[in-house]
């Protein structure tokens, strides 16, 4: 089995065990407003892993990089 | 006075004046005594127990123990001990003396009971640990430890003015809890701490420095300077909203600039940023429950980041390089430290079991109790970040990627593997029993890590941005750049500052003396002979230094007077 399907693997694994703990344990929490939301830290992990990719790659390739050698 | 000797700052300190007299064999063993000596105070001094003594009509309290300075003693003393474990196999007396004196200021003003006491120690800890930057001996940890200095320099002057104009208008030098009012003299103080806690824009000395300083340097620095700020904020400045928001932003700011930068340990200092982001955050909250979050973050981040960057530093000692675009492959030829690496990895990641899960779930719940909910959240993108930056793109990038790597691998000394061990057992250690360290948290918790909601919270978070990294990761592969920070308006804007504050004022003094020169030399040339223009109607040659009838009539008439007035006196 190659890295590429083990990974895939594990993520599904995970994501399916915290969803059911989610709706059989967790139903009724709502501390706060997002609780309401089902699979919400999922979407929320993903959208900022992504948000903070593309937003690092802009900022590195507009604004903050430059060659190593650019203080000597 | 034999007491003195007890308080953990100043063992460290007298066994850094010990050391240099120590033949070279035993000196790193040796060195390894004195934290543990320090260990054994911090755990036997009961709470309360104080030490003071008269200097001057002042009283100084020099060791003042509690639940909070316990608790950062005891992880001073152990990183200490493991740090110098790391660092055995090195020779280099002033690195060991330093070391140990760094390590000795952090632990004197964890204890110190009055600001005069941590303001000596402060300073001592900024210049000892300026030498492990500077022994890499380099042409950049010279430039870099400079600049280390000339900050810190300037914090310690900050916070030292605060101190002096507190201590004016209070009259109390205690190390206390301040209310929140920005007076000059609170101001001055939290600025100066500030520096030293790396919150933003302040920060760029670290960022700057770690990844410069010495591989076993970088291990003690990792752990003493920021952390013994945070622990002067918490005694300090809890509760003050300022920090919530300042916190939160660090939190952010470091992750993001860890996803950028492409050198090992710049990531992991980047990301030192970060974790005491959400330190300082924790303490603007300000709750019980923060505080015993920040103090314990400190705990767990001491750990896990010392081993981080043990880890970063044996690749480092192992390949010569710290540029991830020359790593890559390395799973093979260096198994162990991937394995000792990913517990810290996983640890800061807050995955279940390791110790991040049980002081970084503190904070961020502290702040969801408090009903900051806003920095929650950007807490949450901030554990994203550090999934992504450390637990993912920095092992991924060194360990894994390319194969067949042909960078030659040396072999590392043992007592690296030892200390990495030590560091890693001690994190899963209290990551499964979070008991042993909520125990000596400053404030009674009953608070439990390992619930359903916690946990579900943890593992969907770290999954997904698995999976993120996972679509995205060539866009994070290593080049060769480096990344700009704030840092760029001194370091660029050298120039711009030289001309203002050097060259217009040289040009300045230049000129007035330029000025003062010529009015000298027109006055010389003028009274040279003054016969010629008090006397213009004639073009006789009147030399005013030569012998002239007229100048002979002149000077013999007042002499004569001189004669007259004189004997006129005396009669």
């Amino acid at each position: 089995m190659n890295l590429n399907k083990i990974v895939w693997t594990v993520i599904g694994v995970i994501i399916a065990i915290t969803l059911v703990l989610e709706f059989t344990f967790l139903a009724d929490y709502d501390s706060h407003w997002w609780n309401s939301i089902p699979a919400f830290y999922a979407i929320y992990g993903f959208l900022c892993c992504l948000a903070i990719i593309y937003f690092a790659k802009f900022l590195a390739k507009n604004i903050v990089n430059r060659d190593i050698h650019y203080y000597d | 006075m034999i007491e003195f000797l007890t308080i953990p700052g100043v063992i460290l300190i007298v066994g850094a004046l010990l050391l240099p007299f120590l033949p070279e064999k035993v000196r790193s063993s040796v060195f390894l005594l004195f934290p543990l000596a320090s260990l054994y105070v911090v755990f036997t001094a009961a709470n309360g127990y104080s030490l003071s003594f008269e200097f001057f009509s002042y009283e100084i309290h020099a060791m003042e123990v509690d639940r909070l300075s316990r608790v950062f003693g005891i992880i001073f003393s152990i990183t200490a001990f493991v740090a110098g474990v790391y660092a055995h196999h090195i020779k280099d007396l002033g690195q060991q003396v330093n070391a140990l004196v760094y390590a000795g200021s952090a632990l004197g003003v964890t204890f110190a009971g009055d600001l005069l006491t941590l303001i000596i120690f402060w300073e001592l800890m900024a210049v000892s640990s300026t030498w492990l930057i500077w022994a890499r001996r380099t042409k950049e940890s010279d430039g870099a430890g400079m600049r280390y200095l000339i900050y810190h320099v300037l914090g310690g002057g900050l916070l030292l003015g605060g101190i002096i104009l507190h201590f004016s208008e209070t009259g109390s030098l205690a190390v206390e809890t301040l209310t929140q009012e920005y007076t000059l003299a609170n101001v001055l103080m939290l600025v100066g701490v500030c520096v030293n806690s790396a919150v933003i824009p302040l920060h760029t000395w670290l960022a700057d420095a770690y990844p410069k300083a010495t591989i076993t340097g970088a291990v003690f620095m990792s752990a003493f300077t920021t952390k013994s700020a945070v622990y002067v904020l918490i005694r300090v400045f809890p509760g003050w909203d300022i920090l919530i928001w300042f916190g939160a932003a660090m939190a952010i700011y470091g992750v993001v600039y860890a996803v950028i930068c492409k050198d090992i340990r710049e990531i992991l200092a980047y990301h030192i940023i970060s974790q005491v982001g959400f330190m300082v955050c924790g303490i603007g909250i300000g709750t019980e429950m923060a505080l015993n979050g920040a103090t314990a973050h400190a705990y767990s981040h001491i750990l896990y980041k010392s081993l981080l960057f043990m880890g970063t530093g044996a690749v480092l000692y192992a390949t010569g390089t710290s540029k991830l675009v020359n790593l890559g492959g390395l799973f093979k030829k260096m198994p162990y430290t991937f394995g000792l690496y990913m517990v810290g990895a996983l640890s800061i990641s807050g995955i279940p079991l390791f110790n991040g899960f049980i002081s970084k779930g503190m904070t961020i719940s502290a702040a969801g109790y408090a009903h900051v909910e806003g920095a929650q959240l950007m807490l949450l993108l901030a554990s994203v970040g550090t999934f992504l930056s450390v637990g993912l793109k920095l092992p991924w990038f060194t360990w894994f990627d390319k194969d067949g790597n042909d960078i030659d691998v040396k072999k590392l000394p043992v007592n690296m593997y030892i200390a990495m061990s030590i560091a890693a057992f001690a994190c899963i250690f209290y990551g499964l029993f979070p008991g042993t360290l909520y125990a000596y948290l400053p404030f009674e918790t009953d608070y439990n890590p390992f619930t359903i909601y916690h946990f579900v919270e943890t593992m969907q978070i770290s999954a997904m941005t698995l999976a993120g990294f996972w679509l995205l990761k060539k866009k994070l592969a290593g080049e060769l750049i480096i990344a700009l920070d704030v840092d760029w308006f001194y370091r660029k804007a050298a120039p711009a500052t030289r001309l203002v504050f050097v060259t217009w004022v040289d040009n300045f003094f230049d000129r007035v003396e330029d000025k003062i020169l010529d009015t000298a030399n027109f006055l010389s040339e003028k009274f040279e002979n003054p016969m010629t223009w008090l006397n213009p109607f004639t073009d006789r040659s009147n030399k005013a230094d030569g012998y002239s009838p007229a100048m002979d009539v002149v000077m013999s008439f007042i002499m004569l007077t001189f004669i007259v007035i004189s004997i006129l006196y005396f009669l």
